[in-house]
């Protein structure tokens, strides 16, 4: 009797699944992060144009302003405003002056700002096309800025930027998004058909005010999955990490239910096969190992490129970027505050500069890089703010009328309902594992 | 085998040398004017391009939108390209290896007119050179069969500045010589005094050398 039950004691101890614990960070490791997370923030105050507000998409000179890094700014300022980093009248100024340009001067289609523009005119560079994607991008940026000015001109003008936007006429009558239009070629032939960063764009699609898309081109898009190393994951085609995390810089997935995925979870294996994956090339190249890891789209020693891996595309040449192993922070705390160590500790004098880390280094081709990008800095800046201080992000996007229609009509509704009405309990909402300081 | 193969490179030292000097100043020339083109030409449009800041940051931009592009929408990989034998170009972004293979194309059809025209000039010096001594060469031959079919009244006639002059002034005199003793043995064999005939022909014939004095 006793033997019998000494073994089921032994079974139920070894093979039922891991509570993981939330990884706690010292005192040290939480200046590191913040200092990191102020020195980024610089990239926005500096890199922004004085006059538009709009932000360079690389420090590099020469470079056009992209209006996905102009979203991630006027987070990077409402965060910096409300953390007390830079005075709140100064950052509560700049984004109401860029959020006028956007309304008044920024060329768009149908509401769908281009890709890239002029800083100083707010006008079309580059023959871009109106992005669907760096709009989305942008629009989240300026409503997230709008809930930490509530009740201001600020939330006012995101909302009609918002209202303006005709998320039926880029899908061109498909039942998926279009990537973007430009005024030459008119729709681009490639559409968000496929698991990816679409998630945002999507959910700001179907919870729009106005002209919206329809719940079912939520549903329409394919979700392939993959499996590496043990590792189950939902995956985009390049395999890159980003596509992992910049929904999730926003939309806080823990809870939502879709026909039984659970998108952060997802993120969190797609992040520990990206790590796993490059583990297991630690032989070929220098620059992996198992606190130097992170594949994804970034500059190269051969060009801006969509370096991932497996399940997915699986592009790679020993180049790491920085930013992704630390913007997974909040699905894998204790690897990416160590992976962040470890590039700070050993490579701060080749890598970090003062707007936080740049974008990527290959140590077999003795290559750093010697420019940030703009959207690198800021899905960096959003995600540690969110582990940093107890998920601040989520709980303002959450709580936008637009991402509740989103889940409601969608039906991903569960538990995320609690999460928005009252202040989403991370813990209430992870009860395996919740990333972020308790 | 042995025996036949040449021991002295320069035969005739003065004659190769000149040929030689003939050919090869021509052909380094060539490859300098060559080398030069493709130096001047490819380097020079890229630094004309990249010493312009302007040029330089619109020509990395455009790199980067064409990356940006590519990375989004996964299309298709460049395919073989000459850069690609530049180990330099690794470091370079897909639009920037782009941009210089156009320069490169460009540079290539900007020399093509002048390569063929080279390649003209080197065919017509070559003809040119080898017809100098190729001429000679087929004059001797042709002296040479005329000897052989019993013509002693032919010489060889060079024109000037071909190779080979001495060797026909030596060849035209040694068959000049010959002529005269075959004429005075021809003039001898008519004369009726079979005796004294015989003796003027083998006076003649005394200090001949040939085989069958062995």
């Amino acid at each position: 009797m006793f033997r019998s039950f000494f073994i089921f004691f032994i079974l139920v101890t070894f093979l039922t699944p891991c509570q993981a614990e939330a990884y706690h960070p010292t005192p040290e490791e939480i200046e590191l992060i913040t200092k990191i997370e102020k020195d980024t923030l610089q990239y926005f105050i500096r890199l922004s144009d004085k006059n538009t507000g709009l932000t360079r998409d690389s420090s590099r000179s020469g470079s056009p302003s992209s209006i996905a890094a102009t979203g991630f700014a006027l987070a990077a300022f409402a965060i910096g405003g409300s953390r007390g980093w830079i005075p709140h009248d100064y950052a509560y100024n700049r984004v109401l002056a860029t959020l006028k340009v956007l309304k008044e001067d920024a060329q768009h289609q149908n509401g769908f700002f281009y890709h890239f523009l002029d800083a100083r005119s707010a006008k079309r560079v580059w023959s871009s096309e109106a992005s669907s994607i760096d709009t989305a991008l942008l629009l989240a940026g300026s409503l997230l800025a709008g809930q930490y000015y509530p009740g201001t001109e600020v939330e006012t003008i995101a909302k009609e930027l918002y209202e303006r936007v005709d998320w039926k006429w880029m899908m061109n009558g498909s039942k998926f998004i279009c990537m973007g239009w430009t005024p030459e070629s008119k729709f681009l032939p490639y559409y968000w058909d496929s698991y990816n960063e679409l998630m945002l764009l999507e959910a700001l699609a179907v919870g729009a005010p106005q002209n919206p898309a329809p719940p079912e081109t939520w549903h329409a898009w394919l979700r392939p999955e993959g499996n590496y190393n043990g590792h189950r994951v939902i995956y985009a085609s390049s395999g890159s990490l980003f596509t992992y995390q910049y929904s999730h810089a926003f939309i806080d997935f823990r809870g939502l239910k879709d026909d039984g995925n659970d998108f952060f979870d997802n993120s969190r294996e797609a992040t520990l096969a990206n790590r796993d994956f490059s583990l297991s090339f630690a032989g070929k190249y220098r620059g992996y190992s198992e606190n130097s890891w992170g594949l994804s789209a970034s500059v190269g020693p051969g060009g801006y490129k969509a370096y991932g891996s497996l399940p997915g595309g699986a592009t790679h040449d020993g180049t790491i970027a920085p930013y992704a192993a630390i913007s997974s922070i909040v699905f894998t705390p204790e690897l990416s505050i160590a992976a962040l160590k470890f590039f700070y500790n050993n490579y701060a004098e080749n890598i970090y500069g003062n707007f936080g880390f740049k974008g990527a280094f290959n140590l077999d081709k003795s290559w750093w890089a010697d420019e940030y990008l703009g959207i690198d800095q800021g899905i960096t800046l959003l995600m540690l703010e969110n582990f940093l201080n107890d998920g601040i992000v989520w709980k303002k996007f959450m709580s936008l009328d637009a991402i509740q229609k989103w889940i409601t009509l969608t039906g991903l509704a569960g538990k995320s309902d609690e999460n928005a009405s009252e202040s989403p309990s991370l813990e209430v909402a992870t009860p395996t594992a919740s990333p972020l300081p308790q | 085998m042995k025996g036949n193969r040449r021991r002295h490179f320069f035969i005739n030292k003065p004659l190769q040398l000149r040929y030689m000097l003939s050919v090869t100043v021509p052909l380094l020339l060539i490859c300098c004017v060559a080398i030069f083109g493709f130096y001047i030409g490819i380097w020079g449009s890229v630094l004309g391009a990249f010493t312009n800041e302007a040029m330089r940051d619109d020509l990395l931009t455009a790199s980067r939108m064409v990356e940006y592009e590519q990375a989004r929408y996964q299309t298709a990989h460049e395919g073989f390209s000459l850069l690609s034998l530049f180990k330099e170009t690794e470091k370079l972004g897909q639009r920037q290896r782009e941009v210089f293979h156009e320069i490169l194309n460009e540079t290539n059809r900007a020399i093509a007119w002048k390569l063929l025209l080279l390649l003209v000039l080197t065919a017509w010096g070559t003809i040119y050179v080898s017809h100098k001594i190729a001429g000679p060469l087929y004059r001797f031959s042709k002296t040479f069969s005329d000897v052989e079919r019993g013509n002693y009244r032919t010489r060889i006639f060079l024109r000037k500045g071909d190779e080979g002059h001495p060797v026909a002034k030596e060849f035209n005199a040694a068959i000049e010589s010959a002529d005269r003793l075959l004429s005075d043995l021809k003039t001898a064999a008519q004369n009726p005094d079979q005796a004294q005939a015989l003796a003027t022909i083998k006076a003649k014939l005394d200090p001949i050398k040939t085989s069958a004095d062995v």
